[in-house]
């Protein structure tokens, strides 16, 4: 029934982040984040990602990777994802000489995972999702580096999109925050392949029954099989993936961290004073508060 | 000093050298939606003016600051750029670089900064040697982020995001990777602060070529997109004078199939900037989301107030209904460096421990009441008036004093607290 031409590949980018959710995140007397007492989970935009890459199972029949470089219990974000994306395969790219990378380190590595995972059919993967940014690293740059490397249309901040199969390009629509000025939306297209990241506010919307039936039968089979993900899982490391291995983690990244600091707390720039949660006081603030912005209106 | 790339020549002469410099002048990234200017190319130019003399007289340098200008009609915003600080202007004008795309802007960008010719004709201090520019700036929105990432990729050298603080300086760092853990000697390092996560780290990111031999590597530029709101903007000063050039950009055929089919522009759905009242909560409802922030609407409703979160709440950290989290836990009620600058007649901060870039996005406001039961938080110091305890204690007894106080209209001259 499917014409091989109008088939689908994506892959989806994905990161183990520190789960910051209230109940899961342990931050340190100072407020920094305390990262031995918080555990890791599929980060919340990566989750994002493997939705879409969801939608473009349900609605173009697409075959879907799910791709993460990090240590090996990140494997565990591949499974999370896999739950979402019902992924037909995992890759974890793992080695020690992957860590400490910067995103220009990291976004080497991924562009190699995403070669050697291309390698099935003729065309290569048509989609990759990332997320908008890991909630730890937090540079929105390892997305579109990636791509740049791969040489795919970078489209960023995307909120809907559609596949053209015939006509191999995409659809999308996006959101351009332009700070002093404006938001735009604003609708593309582009052929493929191309490296979408969604926006934090991406939601995928099954309109037609039958979309919606597949989309429950999609969920319960990711259910299932996530259980048993070992089964899909492939463990690449840096000679399995043919790195050049100066280009990547500490030794391929240009930047360094020098210093962490705390950030020195400015001057008081108010007196304050302070007042404690009794009636009399209370009444006092509510007082004062309707006198400054109830009493002149 | 030992030179260990075998590339560059002598350090010890290098900073009376610099006429033979490969990588030269700060390159700034005009941005601009369909000529109009986003304030975060003036405060880029702004501090790009100010680090680039802090250099030239420090290193008896002649490095220019140069704005890159992309667009479709936008050549009245050249002298704006040298009136704002630039010493030059190299812009490209085309139909497909009138809104910005990643790819084709990468493409355009990367081959304007490596065209000797071009740069030496916008400054003549350019070395005959020059090959990339020492130093980039960007901005860390919707256009910069990603730009700034495709052209370091495309230019193979180090980036860092959301910056707050630049400095310029040497160092000696030992670095197992980059120094092959051995003391060397860096110069001219652009020194890139950014407040992480937590809003109470700030970690200096360095971008440094590999002086290791066996992974010898020059890294330049040393870019950053900096956040909007932070650089102050000089004064536009129509007397400076700069040279301003133009680029004649090849768009190749393949770029032209990206195509953008519609833009509009839509209303800010919250828009905090012109309320004269904003009650906004932070972490510190935590031990019942659901019943806080019901309890932070009846006070908002009672002051006809809008209602703004700190930056940790827009990455969804609670379990709340659809309906609120929808509503309040968004990017757009976000008050800070990452979010809003709103300096409203009133400013009521609730569970908000303050963290910088949630100080920078208030600490204008006319008077700052602030709910908190760590009396050591950071917000007290930007407070007139500090309740030292839980909001859950307070905003029921607050919000019962204002409608008892509202309803028998005893308003005028009874109040005994006053601002400070």
């Amino acid at each position: 029934m499917i014409d091989s031409n109008n088939t689908l590949s994506v892959a989806v980018l994905v990161k183990l982040e520190p789960d910051l959710s209230e109940g899961s995140v342990t931050y340190n007397p100072d407020g920094t984040l305390n990262r031995s007492l918080t555990k890791n989970i599929l980060g919340p935009h990566s989750a994002i990602a493997c939705r879409a890459a969801r939608y473009a199972k349900v609605c173009y029949n697409a075959t879907v990777k799910v791709c993460t470089m990090g240590p090996p219990n990140a494997d565990l974000a591949l499974k999370e994802a896999m739950s979402i994306c019902d992924a037909d395969e995992l890759h974890l790219y793992t080695d020690r000489i992957f860590a400490g990378a910067d995103t220009l380190a990291t976004a080497e590595v991924l562009k190699h995972g995403i070669l050697r995972i291309s390698n099935s059919n003729d065309r290569g993967i048509d989609i990759v999702f990332a997320g908008h940014r890991a909630v730890d690293g937090e540079t929105g740059q390892t997305g579109p580096q990636t791509a740049w490397k791969l040489g795919f249309n970078f489209i960023g901040n995307v909120i809907d999109y559609r596949v053209n199969l015939k006509n191999r390009s995409v659809w999308a629509k996006r959101r351009v925050d332009l700070p002093s000025l404006y938001t735009v939306i604003e609708e593309v297209e582009s052929p493929l392949p191309v490296l979408i990241a969604l926006d934090p506010s991406y939601k995928d919307i099954y309109t037609t029954v039958s979309q919606r039936l597949r989309l429950s039968r999609i969920e319960r089979e990711a259910n299932e099989r996530s259980k048993d993900y070992k089964r899909y899982l492939k463990v690449w490391s840096a000679k399995d993936l043919g790195v050049d291995v100066r280009y990547v983690g500490l030794a391929g990244s240009p930047t360094i961290v020098y210093k962490v600091e705390r950030i020195p707390k400015v001057k008081a720039s108010r007196r304050s004073r302070v007042v404690n949660a009794d009636i009399k006081e209370l009444r006092e603030v509510a007082e004062y508060i309707v006198n400054l912005v109830i009493g002149e209106r | 000093m030992q030179s260990n790339d075998g590339i560059r020549s002598d350090s010890n002469n290098y900073s009376n050298n610099y006429s033979m410099d490969k990588y030269q002048h700060m390159f700034v990234l005009f941005e601009h939606d369909d000529g109009n200017a986003l304030n975060v190319s003036y405060e880029m130019l702004g501090e790009a003016r100010r680090l680039m003399d802090y250099f030239n007289s420090r290193y008896s340098s002649d490095e220019r600051v140069i704005a890159i200008i992309l667009g479709y009609n936008v050549k009245h915003l050249c002298s704006k750029a040298i009136d704002a600080g630039a010493d030059a202007v190299i812009y490209a004008e085309h139909e497909a670089l009138r809104y910005p795309v990643v790819n084709t802007y990468t493409k355009v960008i990367s081959s304007i900064v490596r065209d000797r010719g071009l740069v030496k004709q916008a400054a003549e201090s350019t070395s005959s040697v020059y090959i990339k520019p020492r130093y980039m700036l960007f901005g860390a929105d919707s256009i910069g982020r990603h730009i700034s990432a495709t052209v370091l990729a495309e230019l193979n050298s180090g980036l860092a995001s959301d910056v707050n603080k630049l400095v310029i300086d040497d160092v000696t760092i030992t670095h197992q990777y980059k120094t092959g853990g051995k003391p060397e000697h860096y110069k001219r390092v652009l020194f890139m602060y950014r407040p992480d996560f937590s809003g109470f780290l700030w970690t200096q990111i360095l971008c440094l070529d590999n002086k290791n031999p066996s992974i010898a590597r020059e890294y330049s530029p040393q870019a950053c997109s900096v956040i909007p709101g932070v650089f102050k903007p000089l004064q536009l000063d129509g007397n400076r004078s700069g040279k301003i050039v133009e680029y004649k950009p090849y768009i190749d055929e393949s770029d032209l199939k990206y195509r953008i089919l519609k833009r509009e522009i839509i209303k800010d759905e919250v828009n905090l900037e012109d309320s004269k009242v904003i009650v906004a909560f932070g972490r510190g409802i935590k031990d019942d989301p659901e019943k806080n922030v019901r309890l932070i609407e009846q006070l908002a409703d009672l002051l006809n107030a809008k209602i703004a979160i700190s930056l940790p709440l827009s990455k969804l950290p609670f379990n709340v209904s659809s309906s609120i989290k929808e509503k309040y836990f968004i990017p757009a009620r976000v008050v800070g460096s990452s979010g809003k600058k709103v300096a409203p007649k009133l400013y009521i901060a609730v569970g908000i421990s303050g963290a910088m870039h949630h100080i920078v996005g208030m600490k204008d406001s006319e008077v700052v009441i602030s709910i908190n039961p760590d009396i050591e938080a950071p917000i007290k110091d930007e407070s007139d008036i500090f309740i030292n305890a839980r909001l859950e204690d307070v905003l029921p007894l607050l919000i019962d004093a204002i409608k008892s106080i509202v309803s028998s209209n005893k308003v005028v001259g009874k109040s005994t607290i006053s601002k400070q």
